[in-house]
């Protein structure tokens, strides 16, 4: 199955979709391709299990990625599909944008076992609860870390205080 | 009886910062834990908050030192193709040289600590030996031998001189001759083989299952490598197969023998890609925008997200960027290196073996903390820390004991 196949299968099911080209190479020139999928939070989990259903192979979860918006955080859940043979890989992108005020996403570590670091770090790193993941400690920061403060927001709770080093570093 | 061991916080057998806490029953390891970190580097938030994107490409190199060409080789594709940079056919294929002779010199490495790591330390000073050949190389063509510094927006920042060409053909010629009695010490020892033969097994389902990378996935029979897959740069022309153990040996078992396998023939996979190279590199120019300002205001102007991924010695990096219209740095920059992900794969591998198996089969996935925490660990004070000198006795009173 492709990228516009698979891409197909979502339009079909009502999502917003998105292909993204890149030509690379020399003397043979190919295209790397990505399918970008907007779901809502409510839809990410039976988003992911479509996609396990409709894939010949198993998808490879890579990471995710977050940005904060202002007032909105975004979450893109990354796959990899196709991989194995010549030329075939694309990726496919799950992205999730919810509100600050309400700041949770559904657990996949059911379904997706490799996802377990990138939400433990998404919830120190973001802010963001993840409902049903069974693992709540700290990944990458102390235990000790202050609440309240998450290094990859842009806000008041960005990580302005703890962060003495770089203090008058700009002007 | 059950004992936690902790191994670590400061490495004992890597020398680098994470903590496995291994519950035993006897000899026989019975659950693992992973800590990664206490002290994280925020290089991310460096990126996204002080640094222009010109400064995070070296800002990225500083993420490893090993693997310091895919960190930045993953950011500048991302925000080349946000930004729509065409990059120069030379500059493709001097990119991927480097990143082979990254490749090679890594492996080789590799080989050396996991040699240490069984108690075979000649043959780590010999691999070692060996090794100097590619840094004298790197040193030739940058200047340096570590840091490459060698990347920017739309090309490359030096060239490979024809007075290299040669210095580099005769390197190959050093390893394509020295090949055979690498592989026989690593292969047909009869040490090595007892203490890795089926020890820390990874089968293909658990790869899968947890999203594995690089030569670790492809040790437990899975064809996943980026450069086939979805190749960037000039890789292309050159049709690059995923390597698995079955070439060699016929069999696939996942173990640690066979993740020596898949190393050992990847650094003659790339030898070829560089020999290929090396004789189809088209000329002209290296670099599409030589004035940085005009660079950096252009990636300024521009708006839009992208991944990239690059197939690292030990498994495919990957970064994310977002960049917005107007804002000075990186708006979003997400960093996932290999180890990153196989971590994951220390419990499968690890459980029901012996704790004087650890050290290798922790060092099998070569693993990289620096890549993956960006961080130092002071912590942990516990009464029954095992030193890095016990935990290698351990090790080599095994094979000792083997040998008998």
């Amino acid at each position: 199955m492709n990228a516009e196949e698979i891409m197909q299968q979502f339009q079909e099911k009502g999502y917003e979709v998105r292909l993204s080209e890149r030509e690379t190479g020399v003397k043979n020139r190919v295209k790397r391709k990505g399918v970008w999928v907007t779901v809502g939070r409510e839809n990410l989990r039976d988003a992911v299990s479509f996609l396990q259903e409709i894939a010949e192979e198993y998808p490879h979860f890579s990471i995710i990625s977050t940005a904060d918006l202002g007032d909105d955080v975004e979450l893109n859940y990354h796959f990899m599909l196709g991989y194995g043979k010549w030329l075939e890989e694309f990726a496919v992108t799950f992205k999730v944008i919810i509100p600050k005020t309400d700041l949770s996403v559904p657990s996949l570590t059911d379904i997706v076992p490799a996802i377990i670091f990138s939400e433990r770090e998404i919830t120190e790193m973001m802010g963001v609860e993840v409902e049903g993941l069974p693992d709540k400690r700290h990944l990458f920061l102390t235990p000790d870390f202050p609440e309240g403060v998450y290094p990859w927001r842009r806000d008041e709770t960005g990580p302005k205080e703890t962060n003495k080093l770089y203090e008058g570093w700009k002007p | 009886m059950k004992y936690e061991i902790p191994v670590g916080p400061i490495h004992p057998a890597l020398k680098e910062p994470i903590m496995i806490k291994c519950t035993i029953e006897g000899e026989r390891i019975v659950d693992v834990d992973v800590f990664c970190s206490q002290n994280h580097r925020g290089i991310e938030w460096i990126g996204m908050n002080r640094n222009n994107p010109v400064q995070s490409i070296y800002t990225a190199e500083k993420i490893c030192g090993i693997c310091n060409f895919c960190h930045p080789s993953c950011l500048v594709m991302a925000v080349e193709e946000i930004v729509g940079f065409e990059v120069p056919e030379r500059a493709q294929y001097i990119r991927v040289i480097q990143g082979e002779l990254e490749r090679i010199h890594s492996h080789l490495l590799w080989a050396g600590v996991a040699a240490h790591e069984l108690g075979f330390d000649s043959l780590l000073h010999y691999v070692w030996m060996v090794r100097e050949k590619v840094m004298d190389i790197l040193e030739l063509v940058n200047g340096q031998r570590v840091p490459k510094d060698v990347l920017m927006y739309g090309g490359v920042r030096r060239d490979i001189k024809e007075e290299h060409i040669p210095k580099i053909r005769e390197m190959l010629k050093y390893y394509a001759e020295g090949f055979d009695k690498i592989a026989k010490l690593f292969l047909q020892d009869k040490t090595i083989k007892m203490r890795t033969r089926e020890i820390g097994i990874l089968t293909k389902e658990d790869a899968m299952k947890l999203a594995t990378a690089g030569p670790t996935t492809r040790a437990s029979g899975v064809k996943k490598d980026v450069r086939q897959d979805m190749p960037y740069y000039a890789y292309p022309d050159f049709e690059v197969k995923a390597i698995t153990p079955d070439m060699l040996t016929g069999e696939t078992l996942g173990d640690t023998y066979d993740r020596i396998v898949v190393r050992l023939l990847e650094v003659k996979q790339s030898m070829e890609i560089i020999e290929q190279a090396l004789d189809e590199m088209p000329g002209g120019e290296i670099l599409a925008e030589p004035k940085v300002m005009k660079v950096i205001n252009q990636i300024k102007k521009s708006e839009g997200e992208a991944i990239a991924r690059h197939e690292a010695p030990r498994g495919e990096a990957i970064h994310y960027v977002k960049l917005k219209e107007g804002f000075e740095y990186l708006y979003a920059w997400k960093v996932r290196a290999p180890t990153y992900i196989n971590i994951l794969s220390w419990r499968p591998m690890l459980m029901d073996m012996q704790i004087a198996d650890i050290p290798i089969v922790a060092a099998s996935i070569d693993p990289c903390m620096s890549c993956t925490n960006r961080v130092t660990i002071v912590e942990d004070n516990r009464e029954r820390v095992l030193t890095a000198e016990h935990l290698h006795r351990l090790s080599v009173q095994k094979t000792r004991r083997l040998m008998k």
